[in-house]
């Protein structure tokens, strides 16, 4: 029986394990594409919404600090219609903030789908040369472990950017003074 | 007039707070993260500092350590203002000298009321 033709049981099932390993990690990597893809174009949409908003509150704040700078200066009493325009710009601010803090959260969220497909795409590379003797589990079994290490590794470092924001909505707007 | 310096790596941000701080009659500087907040504080004299917790070069809990080592910045209120809400983030602020602690997003009102409030 020729061993290198027609591998030991043990040997096919680690072949095949492999394989599996490979087509998990590949489509995995697909669908990490088009999360990417999909998270591009959100953020593209956002900042453009977020842009033009801006660019409305800026002209209204503008003269709306020019104002108060004026009634500092003279005896001009406040305009009523100032105190209105004001409590709706702090509205505006508050939902501002939250586009800016979506826009952070989208970040960070790319930056961890181009970790782990960096990581599957490492892991995917592993599976191209060809093992010395494929009648070997062993040596399946060897190139196995290293995918599932990359992959896990992939996994662990998702988090390690400590800058991303938080998303806490209970908390949101609270205060402690010490 | 009294000064804010307002410390985010997020132009956006640094946007609100002016705003809504000029808006009430104060003049506020920005730096977009610790270093260079740190860099204006010694350069310009300020009567509050307010500061985001994650950014780069340096974050915000080091940039309230580093203040309170300058003789000028020792009795200075420093606020952080971060999306950070955890209790040991907390902890860590008032350790290291924070005057207070506000998550984002700020509601407008309640930032002038504690701003003006840590200024009395």
């Amino acid at each position: 029986m020729d061993d290198k033709k027609s591998p030991a049981p043990d040997a096919r099932d680690a072949a095949q394990a492999a394989d599996l390993l490979v087509t998990v990690a590949t489509t995995l990597n697909e669908r990490l594409a088009l999360t990417a893809e999909e998270l591009a174009r959100s953020q593209v949409l956002l900042r453009e919404a977020s842009g033009e908003l801006m660019t409305a509150f800026r002209g209204a704040a503008d003269r709306l600090v020019a104002a108060q700078k004026d009634v500092e200066t003279s005896a001009v009493p406040k305009n009523v219609e100032y105190e209105v325009v004001l409590d709706h710009l702090y509205r505006a601010v508050q939902h501002l903030q939250s586009h800016d803090l979506v826009n952070q959260l989208i970040d960070a969220q790319k930056l961890r789908v181009d970790k782990m497909r960096e990581k599957l795409g490492e892991a995917i590379s592993l599976s191209k040369p060809p093992v010395n003797d494929p009648a070997q589990a062993e040596q399946w079994i060897q190139r196995s472990r290293a995918m599932l290490d990359c992959i896990v590794a992939g996994i662990q470092q998702i988090d390690d950017d400590a800058r991303h924001p938080r998303s806490d909505k209970k908390h949101a707007g609270s205060v402690d003074l010490f | 007039m009294k000064t804010i310096l307002a410390v985010d790596d997020s132009a956006t941000m640094r946007e609100m707070v002016a705003f809504v701080l000029e808006s009430a009659g104060y003049r506020v500087i920005e730096a977009e993260d610790g270093a260079q907040g740190l860099d204006r504080a010694t350069t310009t004299s300020c009567d509050l500092v307010i500061t985001d917790q994650n950014m780069p070069n340096m974050d915000g809990l080091t940039l309230v350590r580093s203040l309170r080592e300058l003789r000028d910045y020792k009795n200075v209120p420093i606020l952080l203002l971060t999306t950070e809400s955890s209790d040991a983030m907390k902890a860590q602020g008032r350790a290291a000298g924070a005057t207070g602690w506000l998550v984002k997003p700020f509601d407008p009102a309640t930032l002038l009321e504690v701003v003006n409030k840590v200024l009395r």
